[in-house]
């Protein structure tokens, strides 16, 4: 059955057709949300969270958008609430683009993507390094790079400017990519 | 130092002003003139193509982590949302 159906289904109260939604889109709502999280109990409680909107307001939803975009609107705000109650960066700590880009001496990488998967050595550098990033740009980053979201639908989702979201991306990108460049031993010398 | 550093004349990017404008459209259209001369400056430029690859690499890394959802995980989701049969 194709999902519109199923969502017309499911605001007649269909319980069968709601459980066909939940289970087509949770893996990814679940994977997003650790992305976010960065833990998989706080991932599952936040995808728990998102699921319940879903339940409780689809009678609210339109169809102007995908489902799915829908999904990753909700999963967002509340990945946001959850870090706004236990955060520990200040948002404005990336706002010189002289501490964060050096011209000089930039390192060849010589490693490739390819092993992340299964690397566990790796996956805890990855988790470290996002950690140190402000939710607002961690956010911006997963949707945007990650998740592959235009500039335009990121900024929808988080209710910013496509400027704003412009801004913390490339921010974002370049904290990143020097924490990964310290962890790596590519520091310039 | 980096022997390829190039020099920068007047009207033309630097290697910070590549790397803040690769940073911004990564993965867009680069087709407007500055885009193009930064583009002949990345062929150009090893310090800013290891910059570019650099950043592509730590977003390919993150793409490439994903979780699983496991089955206990999806059953007590159906449960905590009362969909249970």
């Amino acid at each position: 059955m194709d999902e519109q159906k199923l969502i017309e289904l499911a605001q007649k109260g269909d319980r069968k057709a709601l459980a066909e939604l939940v289970k087509a889109h949770e893996q990814t709502i679940y994977n997003f949300s650790f992305k976010i999280c960065r833990n998989k109990d706080k991932a599952e409680n936040t995808m728990q969270e998102t699921f319940l909107s879903m339940v409780k307001n689809i009678k609210q939803f339109g169809g102007q958008s995908k489902l799915s975009t829908w999904l990753y609107r909700v999963v967002t705000n509340h990945c946001l609430m959850l870090a706004r109650t236990e955060s520990k960066h200040t948002a404005d700590s990336f706002d010189d683009d002289d501490l964060l880009i050096d011209e000089k001496n930039i390192a060849d990488w010589k490693i490739t993507p390819d092993k992340a998967a299964e690397n566990n050595e790796l996956k805890k550098i990855l988790d470290e390094a996002i950690q140190k990033l402000a939710p607002e740009y961690r956010i911006v980053f997963m949707l945007r790079d990650v998740e592959g979201f235009s500039t335009e639908e990121t900024a929808s989702m988080v209710e910013l400017s496509v400027p704003a979201v412009k801004s913390r991306l490339h921010r974002a990108r370049a904290f990143l990519r020097n924490e990964l460049n310290t962890r790596f031993n590519y520091e310039r010398k | 130092m980096n022997e390829n550093k190039i020099t920068v004349k007047s009207g033309l990017p630097s290697c910070k002003d590549v790397m803040v404008h690769l940073c911004d459209n990564l993965g867009e259209e680069l087709n407007s003139p500055k885009c193009v001369e930064i583009k002949s400056h990345l062929e150009k430029c090893d310090n800013c193509q290891h910059y570019f690859n650099s950043v592509e690499t730590t977003i390919q890394f993150y793409k490439k982590y994903n979780v699983e959802l496991s089955n206990d995980a999806h059953n007590r989701l159906i449960e905590f949302l009362g969909l249970k049969e």
